[in-house]
């Protein structure tokens, strides 16, 4: 069994175009007037992020991949390194990229770490870079076992991750409209995830592709951007700090503190790790299901349209 | 790529993109143009929880408010707002205005910038109603 292959750390090498790109946006942005926004503090933050992000991952990296070696060790499979084997690798990891970022929507435990980089209220070419520090302890590493065990080399596996994490790069912006209709179709592209980082109701939970919208559309999770309902950005309720300490841990304190109040049940306090954000044991707070749930009994016109439920008879 | 080079690439960048955005003036604050920008910007947070009276600062830069649930202040986050309840609040006079300590780990410190006329009235408003 090969254990000695290497692939390039696409990520790091990228690190210059990423500057170079946000400069080209930054530049549009201020030369034409339109195409999104940048403010001082919030960029810093989402930068500081990213390479909390990359420096996260140097120190804790060998978790996931010791892990993943493991698997290799026992796996019979080896699939190689054919250039079809590597774009299969390529589209199945981003199958597995679509349903740990639905957990990551779906599971709080998930979210705590997912939740930053949903966390600036703007949305340009450094909120792509405002990344997780603490992603290792979610434990999704998991969800990428079966690839190992079919035969894909751990650091193929790590490769196409990295491409991944490059495309979803350039659609973090509002400079670009819409993509070709067939392009749109079949990939993600800006329009697309800005939906995914609405905080509307319409827009919460949806559109977790990486990077074929396809997953969405076949998983029921696609909603499109419509033009009448402008996305707004950020979390349902906004962060009122830029400090990146606080800003990649928030949501493990929230965690912590919940799941340790006094006088709750063992079941209650597991789920405030595990069920959807905005779950509580006394039903004080709002999950996205009540916040869509709520709008449509306030906006009956909108009950049934992309992203939001029928109107039900029901109050919520 | 060699962390030798990275690092200082990193560094150098995260350090220049800002210095670019402050210098071509993006770091103004926001401000609230009108009580009726403060009530959205509250409703924008709790949409179920509309706002009684509403106290815009002199500058426009926060907003006191009062709903039937209590009482709570909008601030600008960089270029945009934010808001928060005041349950538990510290309130500390300071030189420029006020200092508003809250038990939340994602908003924990408020600093409201208020004339001393106004000082006087939203400590004597906040401290009526805790």
């Amino acid at each position: 069994m090969s254990d000695m292959i290497t692939f390039p750390d696409v990520v790091n090498w990228a690190v210059p175009f990423f500057i170079a790109a946000i400069l080209a946006e930054l530049l549009w942005i201020v030369i034409r007037g339109r195409g999104g926004r940048y403010e001082t503090r919030d960029a810093l933050t989402s930068l500081l992020m990213g390479a909390g992000n990359v420096a996260s991952g140097i120190l804790l990296g060998f978790i996931a991949y010791g892990f993943f070696m493991v698997l290799w060790e026992i796996t019979p499979l080896d699939l190689g390194t054919s250039l079809g084997v590597i774009a299969l690798c390529f589209v199945l990891d981003d199958l597995r990229y679509y349903w740990v970022h639905r957990f990551g929507h779906r599971i709080r435990w998930v979210w705590a770490s997912h939740v930053n980089h949903h966390s600036s209220q703007h949305y340009n070419l450094t909120t792509a870079l405002r990344q997780t520090w603490t992603g290792t302890f979610t434990f999704m590493m998991v969800v990428r076992a079966p690839l190992i065990l079919l035969g894909f080399h751990p650091a193929m596996v790590l490769f196409v991750g990295g491409l991944n994490l490059i495309y979803q790069f350039w659609i973090h912006t509002e400079a670009i409209g819409r993509m070709p209709r067939w392009f749109e179709a079949v990939m993600n592209t800006p329009s697309h995830h800005r939906v995914h980082h609405g905080r509307n109701p319409r827009y919460l939970d949806c559109n977790y592709a990486g990077v074929f919208i396809i997953w969405d559309k076949i998983f029921g999770t696609f909603v499109p951007e419509m033009e009448e309902e402008k996305v707004d950005y950020g979390l349902v309720h906004n962060l009122g700090t830029f400090n990146p300490i606080r800003v990649a841990f928030h949501e493990w304190v929230g965690i912590f503190r919940d799941a340790t109040q006094p006088g709750l049940t063992w079941r209650e306090r597991l789920n405030y790790c595990i069920m959807p954000p905005g779950w509580s044991h006394d039903g004080s707070r709002e999950t996205s299901t009540a916040i869509k749930a709520r709008h449509v009994h306030q906006h009956p016109e909108a009950a049934g349209t992309p992203g939001l439920p029928p109107l039900t008879e029901r109050a919520p | 790529m060699p962390l030798s080079i990275l690092l200082p690439m990193v560094g150098l960048g995260i350090a220049g993109i800002a210095v670019l955005l402050h210098l071509l003036g993006l770091s103004r604050r926001a401000t609230l143009a009108d009580e009726a920008a403060a009530r959205a910007a509250w409703l924008r947070e709790f949409p179920g929880d509309a706002p009684m009276r509403v106290t815009l600062c002199h500058d426009r830069s926060a907003a006191l408010i009062m709903t039937e649930t209590g009482r709570g202040v909008v601030w600008p986050m960089g270029a945009d707002t934010t808001a928060r309840y005041l349950d538990g609040a510290q309130i500390t006079p300071t030189r420029t205005g006020l200092r508003i300590d809250l038990p939340d780990y994602t908003a924990p410190r408020i600093h409201l910038a208020l004339d001393p006329n106004e000082t006087a009235e939203w400590r004597n408003t906040l401290e009526e109603t805790a």
